[in-house]
């Protein structure tokens, strides 16, 4: 077919996939913590709590649009557009199967890396341009937090990098399957959860979520936005959620692989793997969301600086070694 | 407070200080304006009193706005009162002190209970008492523009000029017998 | 290519001031009056470096209602329903103090039911109001799931408190020499007169049964979580002797290591016919004081199952004249509330209303350590120590 009707298609598609995968992962945040609490609400009212996103959805786009006298305007309005336009751009390199992918880059991985790290800038002005000392604390907290998460996150992947010899990301799982075993038992096990801990910070949800600290800083960056700029930041974050998840699962869980079944339909089955492979790491956020409170500053800093970055060398030093030695 | 247990404890401070009455299970000291000081000092060092509760003043005065006046005749001044207790056997005991009600002048205690800042701020514009050597004596609850001083008696409510003090008395009727018109009118 | 910057010209300009670089020292930041963490209308004034703050000055007086003075021109059953709604979270147990400093003064002896009905309650309400705490604090650091835990058991002791008295928060259940009865009863100095309800004292062994595990349940959830023990342990350490300077009572004063708790020397109301601890913190950091009220809510509960078992029977008010005057004379009753010591000066000269009326609360002075304690904490920190001093507004505007 032609490039640019490829195109469309494409587009087309990750623009329809993304955001129902947000609302998908919406739902299960709602009813999983509606379940955990023991709050009857979102389990029975409204087609048995399913029109709840579709609810918020509409509330938010039916609202007034403020924007503070003393906001710097032009900046505040484009600080949604970079963190949307980021989590888009990682849909770019996931695999949903040897062909359904949107481009095989061969530096698959750190595409990854470079984009996602374009939403620090997305949520640092979102925090200056408020003019409201609240969101500029919950900006520099941000900035601290999201800047010192980037390097555990970068080195957990370099050890899954130089276990499979490629960098993209169909290479990884086709290396997983002739392996026989997801990198996850085959020796990144620790690297898997490094990966988990950064992610969950670089997204900001708890127990990381200092700079939205609810209790404190009544939203920290996001305080002065409402309607559809707050649906924005809200959306981009449950595909944040979802495109971190898919990519742990392909790096370290097997993407779209399942051992045992034939090749032929691979096109078929292998969106169904993913999807419910990244569905079960979203949910183990979402439990550990409502069960932990959040930590501070220095405590944040201490684990990423002090704790994680060593054990990620340390996983790199060892992943290298048993490569050349096996 | 637990008569026979503390009874001893009292009696020794009731038989240290020149004037003190125990009625009602509540020990007053009475001192002199310049021994106030000194007086707080010796009972948190001496008697182990090292608990500050509270510090209020009273508007004695024999021509009152609102309320009842007193029944017999009183010289018009303040009343300071400051109550302290202990920690381990739960005796307080209550100092006051009486000053003038032109110019009123005390010594602050905040040398000797740091928790007396508050509560000296708090008579100072309730009363206008005026507590010498408070690093910081201004208004606590009332607004900034607040004219004048609430806990005096001289002080007039608006709604008591309108209903004068003390009104029908409400008597809450039995529910047997029929509602009487009296718990009616008093609302 | 080089651009000057004229910092006065700056066309965007918010409230800090700003340079080429971000400036952060000496900023001065407004936490409340509205806020979700300061527990009512509480505004902090807090000078700010970075996140280290240098200084804070609480500002009082958005909720001052003028008690002192309304009790001026109010008659003595006029002042138990004004009195109920100082500590809002735990009505039942401000009016006891006022009824105790009425009744020593006009040397009225209480019927030994009432003084068991008014014990059982005021344990309910402590109850009550740890759970509160209990559910609000673990919010404030971040945890959002303990909150509904809580509410859900802190509804089983309301629905106890309103089943016998009608009113959830503010009972207004006390009248001077005794309780009230049941409506329609008669009259409250008759032996054997219907007071509480039908099924009462199996639904409060149930509740109470329920709750003592419900504290096993809090211990390992939110005591266990590393989290939580990481955000409280060595935060907030109140050494006792300022403690004691400043007037600081309560669960706050036992946390920091010292054993006083007025229930012990109260005597109109029988805590000496029961068994019960009173337990104390270590380090006075935020982690004892959020235990010492966990471990209450057990010892309240073993109260009241204590007392459901042994209440005797008799009148519920002693003969009190119809319009109540008491006679002339001062003084000073005090209590142990959930939030720490309460107390009452009732300066009365004969009169349908007392002369002069002085509230002591807890929360006022428990408040009054929040300078000299929050010099040189972060701002996360701020939060966990004032929600780990579980004040209510009510309690210190008065």
């Amino acid at each position: 077919m032609s490039f640019g009707l490829e195109l469309i298609i494409k587009i087309a598609t990750v623009a329809a996939i993304a955001p129902a995968m947000a609302l998908a992962l919406t739902i299960i945040e709602i009813k999983g913590s509606a379940y955990m609490q023991r709050r009857p609400g979102p389990l029975h009212v409204g087609l048995r709590g399913f029109i709840f996103p579709i609810a918020e959805v509409i509330k938010f786009i039916q609202k007034e649009d403020i924007i503070p006298t003393k906001a710097d305007k032009s900046v505040f309005k484009m600080a949604p557009a970079y963190i949307f336009i980021s989590v888009f751009g990682l849909f770019v390199v996931i695999p949903a199967s040897p062909t359904l992918i949107v481009r095989d880059l061969e530096l698959g991985v750190f595409y990854f890396l470079a984009i996602s790290s374009l939403s620090t800038i997305g949520v640092l002005t979102a925090g200056w341009s408020s003019a409201n000392k609240y969101s500029m604390m919950g900006g520099l907290r941000a900035a601290g937090q999201l800047i010192a998460y980037e390097l555990p996150l970068i080195l957990a992947v370099i050890g899954v990098v130089i276990q499979a010899e490629t960098m993209s990301l169909v290479g990884i799982v086709e290396a997983q399957k002739e392996l026989g075993l997801p990198f996850i038992i085959a020796g990144q096990g620790v690297a898997f959860l490094i990966f988990m801990v950064a992610a969950t910070a670089e997204m900001m949800r708890v127990p990381f979520d200092m700079p939205i600290g609810e209790s404190e800083l009544v939203s920290g960056f996001l305080t002065e936005y409402s309607g559809i700029r707050f649906l924005l930041f809200y959306i981009s974050e449950y595909i944040n959620l979802f495109v971190m998840c898919a990519i742990a699962s392909t790096l370290f869980l097997g993407g779209y692989h399942i051992p045992f079944l034939p090749e032929e339909w691979v096109n078929f089955y292998g969106p169904v793997v993913l999807i419910s492979k990244t569905f079960a790491l979203a949910s183990v956020l979402i439990l550990i969301r409502w069960s932990f409170p959040r930590f501070r500053e220095d405590q944040l800093q201490n684990i990423a600086w002090k704790i994680l970055i060593p054990v990620s060398l340390v996983n790199i030093l060892v992943t290298a070694v048993m490569k050349v030695v096996l | 407070m637990n008569q026979s247990e503390s009874n001893s404890i009292l009696e020794n401070l009731a038989s240290i200080f020149a004037k003190t009455s125990n009625d009602y299970d509540t020990l007053k000291i009475y001192v002199e304006n310049d021994e106030w000081v000194q007086t707080a000092t010796k009972l948190k060092e001496e008697h182990g009193f090292v608990f500050f509760s509270w510090l209020s003043a009273v508007d004695w005065e024999n021509e009152v706005s609102v309320g009842d006046p007193p029944k017999e005749h009183v010289d018009p001044s303040f009343e300071i009162l400051c109550c302290l207790s202990d920690v381990s056997d739960g005796n307080f005991a209550i100092l006051s002190t009486k000053i003038e009600k032109t110019n009123p002048t005390i010594t602050s205690l905040i040398e000797v209970f740091p928790g007396s800042n508050w509560h000296e701020r708090e008579a100072y514009e309730m009363f206008g008492i005026s507590f010498v050597g408070h690093p910081n004596l201004t208004k606590l609850y009332l607004p900034d523009g607040f004219e004048g001083n609430p806990l005096l008696k001289s002080y007039e409510l608006l709604t008591r000029e309108v209903k004068p003090w003390p009104g029908e008395v409400d008597v809450e009727p039995m529910p047997e017998s029929d509602i009487s018109s009296e718990s009616e009118k008093e609302k | 290519m080089t651009t000057t910057i004229d910092p006065e010209n700056l066309p965007f300009v918010s409230e800090t001031s700003v340079s080429v670089e971000i400036e952060t020292e000496g900023m001065i930041l407004n936490i409340g009056p509205q806020h979700p963490s300061t527990h009512g209308v509480l505004r902090l004034v807090a000078k700010v470096d970075g996140e280290k703050i240098s200084n804070v000055e609480p500002v009082l007086g958005y909720m001052h209602r003028g008690y002192e003075k309304l009790a001026e021109v109010r008659t003595y059953p006029q002042i138990t329903t004004l009195v109920n709604r100082i500590d809002w979270v735990s009505g039942f147990c401000n009016e006891i103090p006022f009824i105790a400093a009425t009744e020593k003064l006009m040397e009225v002896e209480v019927p030994e039911r009432a003084k068991y009905i008014r014990l059982m309650l005021t344990e309910m309400a402590r109850i009550a109001s740890h759970f509160v705490f209990n559910g609000a604090y673990p919010l404030e650091i971040g945890a959002l799931t303990p909150l509904f835990y809580a509410m859900e058991d802190r509804e089983r002791v309301l629905d106890l408190i309103e089943s016998v008295t009608g009113g959830r928060f503010h009972p207004n259940f006390n009248r001077i020499g005794g309780v009230k009865p049941a409506a329609g009863a008669g009259p409250a100095t008759k032996k054997d007169i219907q007071d509480l309800p039908a099924g009462f004292y199996k639904e409060t062994r149930d509740a109470m049964e329920t709750i003592l595990l419900a504290c096993d349940k809090f211990e390992d959830l939110v005591g266990g979580n590393e989290v939580f023990v990481a955000r409280t342990k060595g935060v907030g350490v109140l050494p006792p002797e300022v403690a004691t300077a400043y007037g600081v009572s309560g669960p706050i004063l036992r946390a920091s290591g010292i054993k006083f708790d007025l229930r012990t020397t109260t005597d109109y109301l029988p805590y000496k016919d029961f068994d019960y601890d009173i337990p104390i913190g270590e380090n006075g950091d935020c982690f004892d004081r959020w235990f010492v009220r966990l471990q209450e809510i057990r010892e309240s509960a073993k109260i009241v199952l204590q007392a459901i078992d042994s209440i005797p029977s008799g009148p519920l008010q002693a003969k009190v004249p119809k319009i109540i005057k008491v006679p002339a004379g001062e003084c000073y009753v005090r209590a142990e509330n959930p939030k720490g010591e309460m107390g009452y000066h009732l300066i009365s000269e004969g009169g349908l209303g007392p002369y002069r009326l002085k509230i002591r609360t807890a929360s006022f002075s428990n408040i009054s350590v929040l300078p000299w304690i929050l010099e040189g904490v972060l701002i996360p920190d701020l939060l966990a120590i004032m929600g780990s001093f579980d004040f209510v507004l009510g309690d210190v505007d008065r």
